[in-house]
């Protein structure tokens, strides 16, 4: 298991392609892991580029840690991670939490950054939004784990339930997680966003209650396009080829010419192709 | 003299039983001592992985198969969901198929 030592934790990292001039760093949200990536998105995108990801502190294969999850020290790690690669620049990409990860590395440190993408990042003001990224993220592991569609109810193997139930235990009860992500309730409301220069690709959920949050971001950044995808905020398994297909194009050719607001504006728009 | 087993020979037991130590190794000796690993078993549902676990086991099989075999490209074609449906049976076909 390729582990990667920082000053204050050690992350588990996964590379494809390694030979490629340019790099795709993906950042997982909180509760889930890069798992998300691994299987449809990366390979997708590591036809064109070398792709690092990672699995945050606490999560996945990665160290437990039980504080540190603010977006100033989780993007300070990522800096870390990328300095430990050598990679100068990348193309960005979050989801979720991990695209709020993406946006405050953006802000404060535009220069190690070619190209941003957002996936599914709630705003953290609307705590009932957060609430529900939560359930989510709690779904979307059961959906894994059980290889069920989410809430499908299949029941859970012993091991199963005992690696979920500790994984839930120690963030919610033994680490400061709640805690560091409610400190970031005025991220959203900062001027720094406005100030992100690069060209930025917003992805939501047709049916996510986070789209609100996408709309918010797409008036703040000048450069960023809006794309939906059909699905609800669990998108990245629902519809990992369109994502990724998305990723590719926009990471390789740059945002759609002609368009400077948004790829899709309309929500009757929203069974589009990219191809 | 000790003969050594090109790669080529490998016949699917033989790959079953380099599969089932990566699964040992991922899972841990402990859960496996209680689960009778076959072909027919899947990743989720008998072998109780999750999607982490899954990835664990991938990097071993492309450490130790090499180039040979697309392992993740193989994968890739696929949705999660039939990801974590595949059996041992699948994948040893697979490897098989390509070495």
């Amino acid at each position: 298991m390729p582990v990667v030592a920082l000053p204050h934790t050690r992350l588990h990292v996964q590379e494809m392609n390694a030979g490629a001039p340019e790099t795709v760093l993906l950042v997982h949200g909180m509760f889930t892991n890069l798992s998300i990536w691994y299987f449809n998105i990366a390979p997708l995108l590591a036809q064109h580029f070398h792709v690092v990801l990672y699995d945050l502190k606490g999560h996945g294969m990665s160290d437990k840690a039980g504080s540190g999850y603010g977006l100033q020290v989780m993007s300070e790690e990522l800096l870390a991670l990328m300095d430990t690669l050598q990679l100068d620049t990348v193309h960005l990409c979050g989801y979720s939490y991990g695209g709020l990860i993406a946006l405050q590395t953006a802000i404060h440190h535009p220069e190690r950054i070619k190209r941003l993408a957002v996936i599914e990042s709630p705003d953290p003001q609307e705590q009932e939004t957060m609430n529900i990224v939560d359930i989510y993220s709690k779904e979307l592991l059961t959906h894994f784990v059980n290889g069920q569609p989410a809430g499908a109810g299949a029941p859970l193997g012993k091991r199963q339930l005992e690696r979920r139930h500790r994984m839930y235990e120690f963030l919610l009860k033994e680490s400061t997680i709640r805690q560091d992500m409610q400190q970031e309730q005025h991220f959203f409301e900062q001027a720094a966003i406005t100030r992100i220069p690069h060209d930025t690709l917003l992805i939501y959920g047709s049916d996510s209650d986070c789209v609100p949050a996408g709309q918010a971001l797409q008036e703040k950044i000048s450069r960023a396009s809006l794309l939906y995808v059909n699905g609800d905020h669990n998108i990245p398994v629902q519809s990992p080829f369109v994502i990724g297909e998305a990723l590719q194009d926009f990471f390789v050719n740059g945002p759609v010419k002609n368009t400077t607001a948004a790829y899709v504006t309309d929500k009757a728009d929203l069974n589009i192709n990219l191809s | 003299m000790d003969q050594l087993t090109h790669p080529t020979q490998l016949q699917e037991e033989e790959i079953l039983n380099v599969l089932k130590q990566f699964i040992t190794e991922v899972i841990g000796e402990e859960f496996v001592e209680d689960i009778d690993i076959t072909p027919q078993s899947s990743f989720t549902k008998d072998l109780e992985m999750d999607s982490i676990e899954i990835v664990a086991f991938s990097e071993k099989v492309k450490a130790h198969f090499g180039k040979d075999i697309d392992f993740t490209g193989w994968l890739s074609n696929m949705d999660l969901d039939e990801i974590i449906n595949l059996n041992l049976g699948d994948i040893t076909k697979y490897i098989r198929s390509c070495l």
